[in-house]
């Protein structure tokens, strides 16, 4: 399933970046348009990673995991620094678990 | 920006490889697909066990932006080789993308630097990714001191990184919170990706006070 997919992913990938350097765009590209494509991929990673934060089973609840993904906006956001927000994440995670199973 | 595709490319091998990706995988993900969101992407939706075409077609919505960047270059680079364009294509990414503009601005005309700088990203994210997918085991099981939360931790991190206007945030938020409920309910992996697809229609019903 696997191979299928990245070949697949790979091929598609190639032939947007290909496409528009071998034939001219048969008209210009509304701005909304450039803005929809533009947000598309952090908003996929958003609903893809939203529900390992939120979703436990069938419900919508908030847990140790809703906290520390605070812990990482706020610190990506203000140091701009993956591995600061992931570290820092991880840590709040192993001490809110630690806390609430003791 | 080379350091910058560094320190994304590390994290992405570490992250496939806790996700259970074979190494093989994923050096074939970054040597054949080369774009960084829709790789992270793949990773999430392999995790959930989505199938082929899911897959094939949120890399290719993640990617679609690349069509826009090839059109605007498309004018400079009209006098390459067949084989080069075909390499310019290949290597184009956000990054070379903002850099080529930057030069063209600036009255330049050459595409060897362009070229040059491209490759030099491909090749370090290419390497990243072999550092990162070896150090990946050494962090240990995941479960453990929380270390499976740094699968979730580096999306999240992608996202922020990512947000440039203030409509991103609403995007972003809307984004989690539509895949969430429809996750609790018991929608498929097909519908979270949908409400990603979805949501950046609230950026062109918001204007855009934080600025283009």
């Amino acid at each position: 399933m696997i191979w299928p997919a990245v070949a697949g992913s790979a091929a598609v990938t190639y032939l947007v970046r290909v496409v528009a350097f071998e034939v001219a765009l048969p008209a210009r590209v509304p701005r909304s348009v450039a803005r929809y494509v533009d947000a598309l991929p952090a908003a996929i990673i958003a609903a893809l990673v939203g529900p390992t934060i939120l979703v436990h089973g069938r419900s919508v609840t908030a847990g140790p995991e809703l906290v520390a993904a605070a812990a990482v906006i706020a610190i990506v956001a203000w140091r701009r620094n993956l591995l600061a927000g992931v570290l820092a994440g991880v840590a709040v995670v192993a001490l809110l678990r630690l806390v609430l199973s003791s | 920006m080379l350091v910058s595709v560094l320190v994304i490319g590390i994290p992405f091998g570490i992250v496939a490889r806790q996700a259970g990706l074979a190494p093989l995988e994923i050096v074939a993900m970054s040597l054949f697909v080369f774009a960084g969101a829709s790789q992270f992407a793949m990773v999430q939706l392999f995790r959930d066990g989505a199938g082929v075409p899911l897959v094939v077609a949120t890399a290719l919505l993640i990617n679609l932006r690349h069509l826009l960047m090839a059109a605007a270059l498309r004018p400079s680079f009209g006098g390459l080789s067949a084989t080069r364009r075909a390499a310019a294509a290949f290597v184009l990414t956000d990054e070379a993308f903002a850099m080529a503009v930057g030069w063209f601005r600036r009255g330049r005309t050459e595409l060897g630097y362009y070229l040059t700088f491209a490759v030099a990203l491909y090749v370090v994210w290419n390497i990243a990714t072999v550092i990162g997918l070896a150090v990946g085991p050494a962090i240990g099981d995941p479960r453990r001191f929380g270390v499976d939360f740094a699968i979730t931790a580096t999306f999240i991190a992608i996202v922020v990184l990512g947000v440039r206007r203030r409509s991103d945030v609403a995007v972003a938020l809307a984004a989690a919170l539509m895949a969430s409920a429809l996750a609790a309910a018991g929608a498929s992996v097909v519908a979270v990706v949908a409400a990603g697809v979805l949501a950046p229609l609230v950026a062109l019903a918001t204007r855009d006070e934080g600025g283009a």
